[in-house]
């Protein structure tokens, strides 16, 4: 009995432990986030232009289904999601895995320069993809040498080749930053583990299908969430690599939410509403991710 | 030792989120509730000593020092530094501070700052683009000055370029640069197609596409460039006819708007003879003309700073005005495009000063006006135009006295209406445009066109 | 496998390749699309260290980046940790609310939160820099994520050996947890060092500026001169690999013995 009781205390200290734990980090981001964010949620009801604004009710989100350019802007977004997100997370766990054999050399080398595109900055990024895709650029020049090409095309003026490009220009940008995850996750399994199935006879591919993978489970879970994030409220190369263009085909929510806030007369109430539509969309896709993924063994 | 210092790390980190609890979260309610009452009330009332240290200066009232926003280091920022020096002549006590503040980065803090009611942050004095004047005035009233009484004479600048900042008949500007549209083309290119720069001068479309073709036929060369989903050169034919995207009461103009029609079909038919060709971004539309990929391009007069950039072809380049659009009503060889002006906002402390300087600096002196020429920075100021140093001939462009020719086809730009919305319809039309060069109808994406701008003014 | 490891590599490394021949470059040819290393170098030195103030940038970058890693770093993990080895249905409960903070785009909360810095008065100070990105759920998860592989039982011993909880944490978790620490150091240097719509709201003074508003500052003249541009692009892009370079091992080469 009083040996129950003390556990019960003890694991009530825990608790309390936890919660002191997570206090600093969970009140900053209550004040620093959600404080924020409920300010623009209230916003999102108001109407207006720059300051001036008054209550109006859900007419902002009625208004944003009827906005051509936003729903072109979803369907963008979309299409990025469902294409590059699983590719480039594939991509990233491969390269980790092949990264992380002890036998293989010059593997900091290889790992940094994997690693270089994401810390390379925005604007010598967007320069260079812009150029090596411009109508006399290495890309129209080797496929036109190679015979693919009679003459050079104009990659970001179509627009599904607009889109391909953007997506390349994140795998090329994204895959060495979620590597990064991979291969610190990777840390926290045994070597030994691999050594043993190697001597029990498993290829590549069943190493990595059997143990890899779900060793790794909470990280691809982070990583699979961060991207969808990041992916649905991609910006940079929205704005950079095509600036939305040709006629919209790229634009992508954020971009047009930052148009509306800071390049347009400005009409905070109405992003603000788009803002939480993407707010949703995340949070549906994440809660579906968390479901699957986010098991206590 | 090491854990002591963590945990006093954390404590601290802790007692900030503390404060900036406290701090914050009674404030929030009062603000958004009186944002124009704040904005009235700029930072001498603010309770907060550190937000007054970044606009520093200007806060103690009597002192002579006024700081400005602007962008360009090369350019307009000299010409602040130049008219801090002629303005020290009679004032030894006056002082700039210039803060260098890229354009995109002027528009996101005035934004921010009229939006969440503290305009504390902003400087005396800021660069505005043009296109973005009428805009940032209606949308945050209070964040300007009227300069209708500050001692500028309105009349010395050209009309076109004055109207830019004139709101509800207030001049809130104080006009900066020249915008006006050169024609640019490689002599050297040219002659290989028995042209000259003659045969470019005072020409229409028709003109320009039939030499266009010369050329093509001769060099292999288009004529010009331009950026595609960019419609740079569509609003410079539209304006080139005095013809503007808005009516005077600020309802859209596309759908029945005749020369627009006409601009769009000019468009593809350069497109389509392979005369103008379309690139991706504005780095490869400057690398096209530099590296001689085409034979000119055409634009507001500051992309001769660009093009002189290419030193070894000098004396290579020649200057003219733009063709005119055939059968348009108004049409004429002459338009606008970019430039900015310099306005006054409401967190100046100082406004006589800032008029003041402004009025006998950018509005009252040719010595300014003549030290910063080099540099490229072309008047609007018509008495500056009249100024030695304009009739300078430039080797660069063959010996012409180019500076002088541009002031001369500034005074003939039509002038037209930018409009509030400007940014929504330019967008608007540049996707109609592409559509329409993809083969889709000129009626229905006019008609798009005005349906999104409209959709944007909330009608 | 080296083959295919060179490819990506090559493909990876390119871009950075390129910015270091436009560095060595004039302007014009790197607008013509030249790829070879340039005599220009020096030039566009002086060019840049005439044009922008570059070592005030770099220290204010360093001093701003650092700081943030070092609190983020400890705030966020703690919270991770308290998330996960504590966890019960009320704290998961919690860690997906906080979820929620970073599915807003930054844009939507830009204002509100301009507003409660300034009126804090913390405008062109650090502590308005890193405070609103102090605490990240990003990095929370990320830590409860790889907290979720620290053994129980060592835990269990150390509490029978008598250490408090919080000497677990700084003693058992944060050593064994090294390359979680790598990589979140990597990470969140990373963006401190590359933050730029927040830093371009609240610095409104030069003294301020950091490296990415430098390399803004001079993509916006109406001349840019892009071999000085690569230049300082590169200075802003090196600080960053380096501490890659320097972490990599922590993350990458594993534990030895520290998990038993």
């Amino acid at each position: 009995m009083s040996k129950s009781s003390k556990k019960m205390t003890l694991s009530r200290k825990h608790n309390l432990t936890g919660w002191v734990f997570l206090a600093p980090g969970a009140l900053l981001i209550l004040f620093m986030s959600f404080v924020p964010m409920v300010k623009a949620l209230l916003l999102s009801f108001k109407t207006g232009v720059g300051a001036a604004t008054t209550w109006c009710g859900i007419s902002n989100y009625v208004r944003m289904f009827e906005d051509a350019v936003f729903i072109q802007s979803i369907k963008n977004t979309f299409f990025y999601l469902i294409i590059q997100v699983p590719i480039m997370l594939i991509f990233a766990l491969i390269l980790a895995s092949i990264l992380n054999n002890r036998n293989l050399r010059f593997k900091g080398i290889f790992r940094t320069m994997i690693f270089l595109p994401c810390a390379t900055s925005l604007v010598a990024y967007a320069v260079i993809f812009r150029s090596l895709f411009a109508n006399n650029g290495i890309i129209n020049l080797v496929l036109v040498n190679l015979g693919i090409l009679d003459q050079p095309y104009s990659f970001l003026t179509h627009a599904t080749s607009a889109r391909i490009v953007i997506i390349i220009a994140l795998l090329w940008r994204w895959t060495g930053y979620n590597m990064v995850f991979y291969l610190s996750g990777l840390q926290n399994i045994e070597y030994s583990v691999y050594e043993a199935a190697k001597i029990d006879g498993a290829n590549a591919v069943q190493t990595f299908f059997k143990i890899t993978v779900p060793l790794l489970k909470p990280t691809i879970l982070l990583t699979a969430i961060m991207s969808t994030n990041g992916t649905l409220q991609l910006f940079d190369e929205s704005v950079n690599l095509t600036d939305g263009g040709p006629a919209n085909a790229s634009i992508t929510m954020s971009h047009y939410i930052y148009n509306l806030s800071f390049k347009y007369v400005p009409n905070f109430g109405y992003a603000a509403a788009m803002s939480f539509l993407i707010l949703i969309l995340v949070a549906v896709l994440a809660f579906l991710q968390m479901k699957v993924g986010d098991k206590r063994d | 030792m090491k854990k002591k210092l963590l945990s006093l790390v954390l404590v601290g980190a802790m007692s900030t989120a503390m404060l900036a609890g406290c701090g914050n979260s009674s404030a929030p309610a009062a603000d958004s509730q009186a944002p124009a009452a704040d904005a009235q009330t700029p930072a001498a009332d603010t309770q907060t000593p550190a937000a007054d240290t970044s606009s520093s200066d200007n806060a103690a009232g009597g002192e002579q020092t006024l700081t400005v926003w602007c962008w360009d280091p090369a350019f307009n920022m000299n010409a602040m530094y130049e008219a801090e020096k002629v303005y020290q002549k009679d004032h030894p006590d006056f002082k700039l501070n210039v803060i260098e503040t890229p354009w995109e980065d002027v528009q996101t803090k005035i934004t921010t700052a009229a939006t969440s009611g503290d305009l504390s942050t902003l400087p005396d004095i800021l660069l505005m683009q043009d296109n973005a004047f009428q805009k940032n005035v209606i949308s945050f009233p209070n964040a300007f000055v009227d300069l209708t009484g500050s001692g500028v004479n309105y009349s010395d600048f050209a009309a076109g370029k004055t109207a830019y900042s004139v709101i509800d008949g207030k001049n809130m500007g104080v006009p900066f640069d020249n915008g006006a549209v050169v024609g640019c083309y490689r002599s050297d290119i040219l002659e290989q197609a028995g042209l000259t720069v003659d045969d470019f001068t005072d020409i229409t479309w028709d003109q320009y596409i039939e030499n266009g073709k010369k050329v093509l036929d001769a060099t292999g060369k288009p004529l010009i460039s331009m950026q595609a989903g960019e419609c740079d050169l569509i609003m410079m034919m539209l304006q080139s006819a005095g013809s503007s995207l808005f009516n005077e009461d600020g309802t859209a103009n596309i759908v029945n708007n005749d020369t627009l029609k006409i601009v769009m079909e000019t468009y593809k038919a350069l497109k389509d003879s392979g005369v103008l060709v379309e690139v991706n971004s504005w780095d490869e539309y400057v690398g096209s003309f530099i590296s001689g990929d085409v034979a000119g391009t055409i634009n507001g007069c500051w992309t001769m700073a660009s093009i002189q950039t290419a030193e070894d072809q000098s004396g290579k380049w020649a200057l003219t005005n733009m063709p005119s659009l055939v059968g348009a009503t108004g049409a004429t060889n002459y338009s606008n495009n970019g430039g900015s002006s310099w306005a006054v906002t409401a967190n100046c402390q100082n406004t006589e000063l800032a008029f003041d300087f402004l009025a006998s600096t950018f509005a009252g002196s040719t010595e300014l006006y003549d030290n910063i020429l080099p540099s490229g920075a072309l008047a609007t100021w018509a008495p500056a135009g009249e100024s030695d140093a304009y009739a300078v001939p430039n080797d660069f462009f063959g010996g012409d006295a180019v500076s002088a020719k541009i002031v001369e086809f500034s005074t003939k730009v039509p002038s037209n209406i930018t409009g509030v919305y400007y940014y929504e319809a330019r967008d608007a039309v540049a996707t109609a445009i592409t559509n329409y060069i993809n083969g889709s109808d000129i009626a229905t994406e006019l008609d798009t066109a005005e349906k999104t701008v409209n959709f944007n003014m909330g009608k | 496998m080296y083959l295919f490891l060179c490819i990506v590599s090559f493909i990876s490394v390119f871009p950075l390749y390129w910015m270091v021949c436009a560095a060595t470059n004039k302007s014009a040819d790197v607008v013509s699309g030249r790829l070879i290393p340039g005599t220009y170098f020096l030039e566009n030195v002086k060019n840049l260290m005439a044009n922008q103030n570059i070592g005030r940038a770099l220290g204010n970058s360093f001093k701003y980046a650092i700081i943030l890693t070092v609190i983020s770093l400890l705030v966020s993990s703690l919270a991770g940790y308290g998330f996960e080895i504590y966890h019960d249905k009320a704290k998961d409960t919690v860690m997906n609310i906080i979820l929620l903070a970073m599915m807003v785009p930054f844009v939507a909360t830009l204002i509100p939160l301009f507003q409660m810095i300034s009126t804090a008065g913390w405008l062109n100070t650090t502590i308005g820099f890193i405070l609103p990105t102090i605490s990240t759920p990003f990095l929370i998860m990320m830590f409860r994520q790889s907290a979720r592989s620290f053994p129980h039982d060592i835990m269990e011993a150390a509490r029978i050996d008598g250490l408090s909880e919080i000497r677990i944490f700084f003693q058992m978790f944060m050593p064994t947890m090294r390359s979680t620490y790598a990589a979140a150091m990597t990470i969140t240097f990373m963006n401190a060092w590359n933050s730029y719509l927040w830093p371009k709201v609240i610095m409104t003074n030069s003294d301020s500026q950091t490296m990415p508003m430098v390399v803004a500052n001079l993509t916006q003249g109406y001349v840019t001169d892009y071999g000085m541009l690569m230049l300082a692009v590169l200075i802003c892009t090196l600080p960053t690999a380096i501490v890659f370079f320097c972490l990599q091992n922590a993350f990458a080469e594993g534990i030895t013995g520290a998990v038993k």
